[in-house]
């Protein structure tokens, strides 16, 4: 009777717990990210909330003078030289870049990830580039070219010291929807490996693997692209992200797939208030 | 003597077919389960959960059946099957699981 009584209570039980799990699940994007800050405030309390756009340089101090000694000449400097020249040169047909953009230097970086309700998807910076290119009938540029890395490079120096603003407008359910396709895939455990990308970089932050320290969540997509060193070149955010999935033995997405942009969506969203920081200088 | 060179050559003309036919029919369950895996695979791919290697390992499956190797073939193509299965049962444990991690 006892037991009975006992499993009937417990159907109910299972039924509220699964929806307090969906509803955390489902909880709006500011509440996401302030939980996230709060999270790692409290994993990290002696680093100031700013520091995070550092990334590991502001959790790991050998590793942090190093990168500081390295800016002192920044590997990324050509690239951003040869981004100016892009930047100010005419298409063909006479247009600049820069007229197809609403927002002028420094805010161009900033309007970046954003959603787009005529097409509903994430736009992000390299595909307004491209869609510039192809409205004034030049080709668009590979994703990982140097010419797009180098223009985005740019756009990132100029946008020093600007806030990140991410907006995934409440009267938009296509914004919410993207966010939330990115907010899954973060913590969906994938590939051979079995790993989420929030088990290396929200759970295991501050964490050795092998030679290097897992780097936190919030400043993730501040400083992109970057040069790392052991490539010898710069890359972009999207191709760090494929580096990541292949880590874990999952087949990589196409660079600007519909995953890796929801996935910046999310992922710059939780870097909201920080500094644009880039272009960064990594390991 | 005549007879017994047509029995010879018949004897081998019987081995002859019996090989084919073996041939034959590992070459078709090599493409029974090659299309099996491949469409695992795919499966996989539409969970967005394909692993790493699944699509080598069935190229690299093709390449021994074309060269007539089919017992490294099989063995190729199960590898990918295994793979693609997990691939999928992962996708449908994280269709809920991941919500459990979000940080709040």
């Amino acid at each position: 009777m006892n037991l009975r009584i006992r499993k009937a209570a417990a159907v109910p039980g299972a039924i509220v717990a699964a929806l307090l799990v969906q509803q955390i699940a489902l909880a709006g994007p500011e509440e996401d990210r302030l939980a996230f800050v709060a999270y790692f405030q409290s994993r990290f309390p002696d680093i100031p909330f700013e520091q995070f756009a550092n990334g590991i340089y502001a959790i790991d101090s050998d590793a942090r003078s190093q990168w500081l000694e390295i800016e002192e000449f920044p590997p990324y400097e050509f690239a951003v030289e040869r981004g100016k020249e892009l930047w100010h040169k005419a298409l063909p047909n006479g247009t600049m870049l820069a007229d197809c953009f609403a927002a002028q230097l420094p805010d161009i970086r900033g309007q970046f990830p954003s959603f787009d309700v005529a097409s509903g998807e994430v736009i992000t910076l390299e595909l307004a580039i491209n869609d510039c290119r192809i409205e004034n009938n030049q080709p668009p540029l590979e994703y990982d070219s140097s010419e797009m890395i180098d223009l985005t490079a740019y756009l990132a120096f100029e946008a020093r010291g600007t806030k990140v603003d991410v907006r995934v407008p409440d009267d938009q359910p296509g914004a919410l929807a993207a966010y939330e396709s990115g907010k899954r895939f973060y913590y969906s455990k994938r590939g051979q490996l079995n790993f989420a990308c929030a088990d290396c970089h929200v759970t295991s932050a501050g964490q050795w693997v092998r030679a290097d320290r897992l780097s936190a969540t919030i400043g993730h997509t501040t400083h992109f692209p970057v040069y790392r060193s052991k490539l010898g070149g710069m890359i972009s955010l999207q191709k760090r992200f494929a580096g990541c999935i292949r880590d874990v033995r999952a087949k990589p997405f196409e660079l600007q797939s519909t995953q890796y942009r929801n996935l910046e969506y999310f992922l710059s969203y939780m870097s909201n208030g920080l500094e644009w920081n880039g272009p960064g200088a990594r390991k | 003597m005549g007879r017994a060179l047509a029995n010879r050559r018949s004897l081998r003309r019987l081995m002859l077919i019996t090989v084919l036919i073996a041939l034959t029919g590992c070459a078709t369950e090599f493409e029974r389960r090659f299309d099996e895996a491949e469409r695992l695979r795919s499966e996989a791919a539409a969970a967005d959960s394909e692993w790493l290697e699944t699509g080598d390992l069935l190229a690299q499956a093709q390449q021994a059946a074309s060269r007539d190797d089919l017992d490294a073939a099989m063995v190729l193509v199960e590898r990918a099957r295994f793979q693609a299965e997990m691939a999928i049962k992962q996708a449908a444990r994280e269709a809920d699981a991941w919500a459990g991690r979000v940080v709040k």
